[in-house]
């Protein structure tokens, strides 16, 4: 069904951005960096109701060009999902923005807005060269959020950021001219299994899959990303592990499922990859020194549980992927929300330095532990469902595979538990806090570099508190739905395992 | 073969250029990087020489591709933006390849 509103999800934000880089005004901003993600994470709910009523594919011709010619915008359940899902955590990301005060720093709106234009194009587009286009324009804001926010070693690791995803793209626009020159088109409806049919257009996916595997940051090409999260504020660590990496796993799940179609032929590498991502993810949190450190490995085995889903290919699989992927947004969006209030408080989130936080903060230690239940995958949280459906999904493959799966994901799971407890005892147990850094300046006696006693009355503020508890009520909100949610899912990947519909939609 | 091997030449001096530790010189390197992948982009339609691919003056038999000119055109202002983008960062850490800590002016304690 042609759809011409699609447009709409990119040009409005960067309408937008032109506006707020035009007139100025806090309070203007401040509303309009909250309206923007909100109305596109809105249209993306209005398209999903749409979709779970009987439309399977919503097509945009961008420019009224014949299909095949036009780039097409493309909604599907999928995607309108993943539009609802990141434009929720970009408001609840901004709502701690604006208590951090970090959106009063120059440019901080256009920025963001450019960035939520980035991801709707990049989720919405059906052209795999506009997905390079979208994801360029998602990038170039992140790399400006990176160097303006958080401490010195943002200069380090915005390097490293920088480097790493323009070396990717670089790969990501070479398969993309094998993927052309092999097949003649960049259309994602026309490669309906181009991978079993070329080698040459096989190599072409392949390296346009490796390009994005490196955006997501699995396993062996995960380095950059547990250094250069943790040198970030919090809200842009919250940001990018909400939107970056899940856009990287979204065109994964899209262009593998349309290229390979349901073709096994690579899935032990596919598996090693991801049982890789899962063990070392898992086992690294140890290492982590900081809160978010260690959240960031937790991030590279989030991304190979859900990689799982591609890797083993079934539709149960599938849908136990993308359910995991909507939980560990929330998941991790909540738990480096909390660590983002606790640095804001106590000017620190080293493991060495915090301890004994149970007994002043309640809310926090509440907070923290069910996202940290969440993460490791106990009820009553989303982790639970997500944990158990690929463990079910997994037992339908051969008996080695499966043998082997659910082997590496109990003991993954227990190294997680053992890892993510080691922090509760550091943050939340043991001996008396003593000093702590405020980032008053007043409050320092002196040295400003020097870490003060820390009064009786220090607490985080309540509101500082409720972006994270935000993310963590839709995570247990989830846990309660999941039967609903799962449904949503499969409906979400009938389309990947059988595409027929949505070629029709394209390429009527 | 010209075009391969100056593709092949491009981003083996585009990989050592970004080995390097000045972000100036990773700068180039990208560009050099990004030349090369445009001359790959090229590659993926005719090389040989062609007529301009204007639809009501030419015989489409005669025209030549233009898609992946549309591409490596993208590719080029993509470039370009990044590029002034990774300047501006080597001048805000003016010290930060021979300093582990560079000196922003700011506090160092976290």
């Amino acid at each position: 069904m042609s759809a011409p509103y699609l447009g709409l999800f990119v040009a409005l934000p960067i309408l937008a951005t032109g506006l707020t880089a035009v007139i100025p005004g806090r309070s203007f901003h401040r509303v309009i960096v909250l309206l923007v993600p909100f109305l596109s994470g809105l249209g993306g709910a209005w398209l999903l109701a749409q979709h779970l009523t009987g439309t399977p594919a919503l097509v945009a011709q961008i420019g009224g060009f014949l299909p095949g010619i036009a780039i097409p915008f493309v909604s599907d359940t999928l995607s309108a999902v993943m539009l609802t899902v990141t434009g929720l955590t970009t408001v609840i990301v901004l709502w701690f923005a604006i208590r951090t005060k970090e959106d009063t720093l120059g440019f901080f709106t256009p920025l963001v807005l450019m960035l939520v234009a980035g991801v709707n194009g990049a989720l919405l587009t059906g052209d795999v060269f506009n997905l390079f286009v979208f994801i360029e324009v998602m990038l170039l804001p992140s790399y400006a959020l990176l160097a303006m926010t958080g401490t010195w070693r943002r200069l380090g690791v915005g390097r490293l950021f920088l480097v790493v995803n323009l070396v990717t793209s670089s790969v990501l626009l070479i398969g993309i001219a094998l993927l052309y020159a092999a097949t003649g088109a960049v259309n994602m409806a026309s490669l309906t299994a181009v991978a079993t049919e070329s080698p040459v257009a096989a190599l072409g996916v392949g390296t346009v899959l490796f390009a994005l595997v490196v955006k997501a940051g699995a396993v062996p090409v995960h380095g950059w990303m547990p250094r250069a999260y943790p040198g970030t504020s919090a809200m842009v660590m919250a940001l990018f592990a909400g939107l970056h990496s899940k856009v990287a796993l979204y065109a994964i799940y899209r262009i593998y499922s349309m290229a390979f179609e349901g073709s096994s032929a690579w899935m032990p590498v596919l598996l090693a990859i991801v049982l890789a991502s899962i063990m070392l993810g898992s086992w690294a949190s140890f290492g982590g020194n900081t809160i978010r450190r260690v959240l960031a490995f937790q991030m590279v085995a989030g991304v190979g549980y859900i990689l799982l889903g591609v890797a083993l290919g079934t539709p149960a699989s599938l849908a136990a992927g993308l359910f995991y992927m909507v939980h560990h947004i929330l998941t991790v969006g909540a738990l480096v929300l909390a660590s983002g209030a606790v640095e804001k408080t106590y000017g620190t989130a080293h493991l060495v330095r915090l301890s004994n936080l149970l007994r002043r903060e309640k809310a926090l230690a509440w907070i923290f532990g069910l996202a940290l239940i969440s993460l490791v995958g106990f009820p009553p949280s989303s982790g639970f469902w997500g944990k158990i459906a690929l463990v079910m999904a997994a037992a339908d493959v051969t008996p080695l595979a499966a043998g082997v799966v659910i082997t590496v994901i109990i003991v993954a799971s227990v190294i997680s538990l053992l890892a993510l407890q080691h922090l509760w005892h550091e943050v939340f147990w043991g001996p008396k806090m003593e000093l702590y850094r405020p980032a008053d300046p007043l409050l320092h006696e002196g040295d400003p570099k020097r870490p003060v006693t820390l009064p009786a009355w220090v607490r985080i503020p309540i509101g500082d508190l409720l972006p994270a508890g935000a993310m963590l009520m839709l995570s247990l909100v989830l846990f309660i739905l999941a039967g609903p949610a799962f449904e949503i899912a499969g409906d979400a990947v009938a389309l990947l395992v059988d595409p027929a519909p949505y070629i029709e939609a394209v390429l009527p | 073969m010209i075009l391969a091997l100056t593709i092949g030449f491009l981003v083996a001096g585009g990989t050592y250029l970004l080995l390097q530790r000045s972000l100036v010189r990773i700068a180039f390197g990208v560009g050099v990087l990004s030349h090369a992948v445009n001359l790959f982009l090229l590659t993926a339609g005719i090389t040989a020489y062609r007529q301009e691919p204007l639809a009501s003056r030419m015989d489409p038999a005669q025209a030549a591709d233009p898609l992946p000119q549309a591409f490596v055109l993208t590719a080029i202002v993509i470039t370009l933006a990044v590029t002034v983008f990774l300047l501006a960062l080597a001048v805000i850490g003016r010290n930060d390849n021979t300093h582990r800590v560079p000196e922003t002016g700011e506090e160092h304690d976290r």
